[in-house]
């Protein structure tokens, strides 16, 4: 399968890699820069460039730093850790929506990634055709859209709503269909970023068994989600992220209940 | 096929176009999309498109053959040959202006290849402009040429020269867009101002032979001046304007491809 990699600092060397992973990141560092104080007008230009002064303060800020990860063929892994942690800028690094600041993101075969449920929706737009430019924004081709169209109309349960426009359908109507989208495309590694709680009881049940149907078949999951029971349903992995950095890697058993005790503690230190 | 990784510089390399390859079935539904949002629920739909920019022309056409005259013969098909094109290239720039902040959710969440969105707002003007010309050409026909002449045939490498054009501009507008909202303001007097210095209402042969050449530094002047050629005059143009318009284009469309390219990778963190 073809590769792409995106390097800023270091390139990852080829030889040292036994097995292909299904993503693979090196020493991924992202830092976000905003300004504390930007020059806004020329008459304040014209002092500040007369004293001397800055014209623009600038902050950088690590939302991860030197983040290692290996996720091979086939695996499930949750991303959790509290908000801001990283998580998210996690995913869309190894997405590619975000370059790194420094380190290298590999990634290998047809990648997904879910970050918002219905990007490119269009209000005016039916079902049927916000479902066929969905799956182009997830980068379908014609011919394997109109191969998927039914299983995505059927998974969705909405078939009498194709020819409705989508303004008219409940936001748990659009969720639904956005989501069938995604689980049907059958990409090799598949990124969701809390989206899993969608719908209600029954359609949710079926995600995840579709989830699980897709993992079983060697799928590739990431996922970052705060829900406890859905992770330990479909990961056998996690990867406990705090202030960008890794905190802890390994069984989701052992990581959670880890994540859960450190929470704890945080908890019972604030209220004394 | 893997996730999208381009490396942010200059140049545009080939693994961009191989992403925007890659994601042509989106590039068609954009231009699908625009159009059915604009046309599906309106009674007259492109009719609105065409009356329009016509009342300008019709305004146009009175002004400055009454009252500051003009002295061309058939003055209404000279306006007409050219106003719609102009009409066009506006409209696709100001779109420029916003299709990033427009699209902000999409450009945040997924990897693809952003300038597809600029593509496919110039693909679905290009599809109405198509439609104008159509029946501009037949109007030229029927009251002003009374027979089809032969430079029509190039309508076609206008086109394409119009294309190269207007992506060549609307990226770097889209890309400074991002930046800086005051793109929003400052272009619609940049395009008024451009208005005059453009040969739209008056041909280019008014313009004082010493003052041409800073004239012609504006490609819509020269574009303008083609299709007036072709359609208005109904003859080939000259040798120097059609291949200096057809390399000018190019260059714009490379210049301005290489400034988004540049900074194209921090979209996703802006918008």
């Amino acid at each position: 399968m073809p590769f792409s990699t995106a390097t800023a600092a270091s390139s990852p060397k080829s030889s040292d890699r036994a097995v292909e992973a299904a993503v693979e990141l090196r020493g991924v560092s992202k830092r976000f820069y905003y300004y504390e104080h930007r020059t806004s007008s020329l008459r304040e230009w014209f002092i500040r460039r007369i004293l001397h002064r800055p014209l623009n303060v600038r902050r950088a800020e690590f939302t991860l730093r030197s983040f290692d990860l290996r996720v091979g063929h086939g695996e499930a892994v949750a991303l959790i850790g509290s908000n801001g942690s990283g998580k998210s800028t996690a995913l869309r690094l190894i997405a590619g929506i975000y370059q790194p600041s420094s380190g290298s993101v590999r990634t290998c075969g047809r990648l997904t990634a879910v970050i918002e449920l219905g990007a490119g929706f269009h209000p005016e737009l039916t079902g049927a055709d916000n479902v066929a430019l969905y799956a182009a924004v997830l980068g379908l081709g014609r011919r394997e859209l109109m191969a998927r169209f039914d299983e995505v109309v059927d998974f969705a349960e909405m078939r009498e709503f194709m020819d409705t426009p989508l303004k008219y359908y409940s936001s748990g109507m659009e969720a639904r269909l956005a989501f069938s989208v995604a689980v049907c495309l059958q990409p090799d590694v598949l990124l969701l970023d809390e989206v899993l709680a969608v719908g209600d009881q029954a359609f949710r049940d079926r995600c995840l068994a579709r989830l699980r149907a897709y993992h079983a078949a060697g799928g590739t999951l990431i996922l970052v989600s705060h829900e406890v029971d859905q992770i330990r349903e479909l990961c056998s992995r996690a990867v406990w992220l705090e202030h960008g950095v890794m905190r802890m890697d390994g069984d989701v058993d052992q990581v959670l209940a880890a994540y859960r005790a450190n929470d704890s503690l945080y908890r019972s230190r604030g209220a004394s | 096929m893997s996730a999208v990784h381009p490396a942010p510089g200059w140049a545009a390399s080939p693994s961009r176009a191989n992403q925007v390859w890659r994601f042509r079935e989106l590039l068609r539904q954009l231009i699908l999309r625009n159009l059915k949002v604009k046309y599906q629920r309106s009674l007259l739909g492109f009719v609105w498109t065409f009356l329009n920019p016509l009342l300008t022309v019709a305004i146009l056409v009175l002004v400055f053959s009454h009252v500051v005259r003009i002295p061309l013969p058939d003055y209404w098909a000279f306006v007409l040959s050219g106003y719609f094109v102009w009409n066009c290239i506006l409209q696709t720039l100001n779109t420029g202006t916003y299709i990033f902040a427009e699209h902000s959710r999409l450009t945040r969440s997924v990897a693809f290849p952003s300038e597809i969105l600029v593509l496919g707002a110039v693909g679905s003007r290009l599809l109405e402009f198509v439609a104008e010309i159509t029946l501009i050409l037949v109007l030229l026909v029927a009251f002003h040429h009374h027979h089809v002449p032969a430079s029509f045939a190039l309508l076609p490498i206008l086109l394409a020269i119009q294309v190269l054009l207007v992506i060549g501009l609307a990226l770097p507008i889209a890309t400074l867009s991002v930046f800086y909202y005051d793109v929003q303001h400052a272009l619609p007097i940049a395009l008024t101002t451009l208005f005059y210095l453009s040969p739209v209402f008056y041909p280019a042969q008014m313009v004082p032979e010493a003052a041409r050449p800073f004239y012609f530094l504006n490609p819509i002047a020269g574009l303008l001046t083609l299709y007036h050629e072709i359609l208005y005059a109904g003859r080939m143009p000259s040798f120097t304007l059609l291949f200096g318009m057809i390399a000018a284009a190019l260059l714009v469309y490379v210049i301005g491809y290489a400034i988004f390219n540049r900074y194209c990778s921090v979209f996703s963190e802006i918008v």
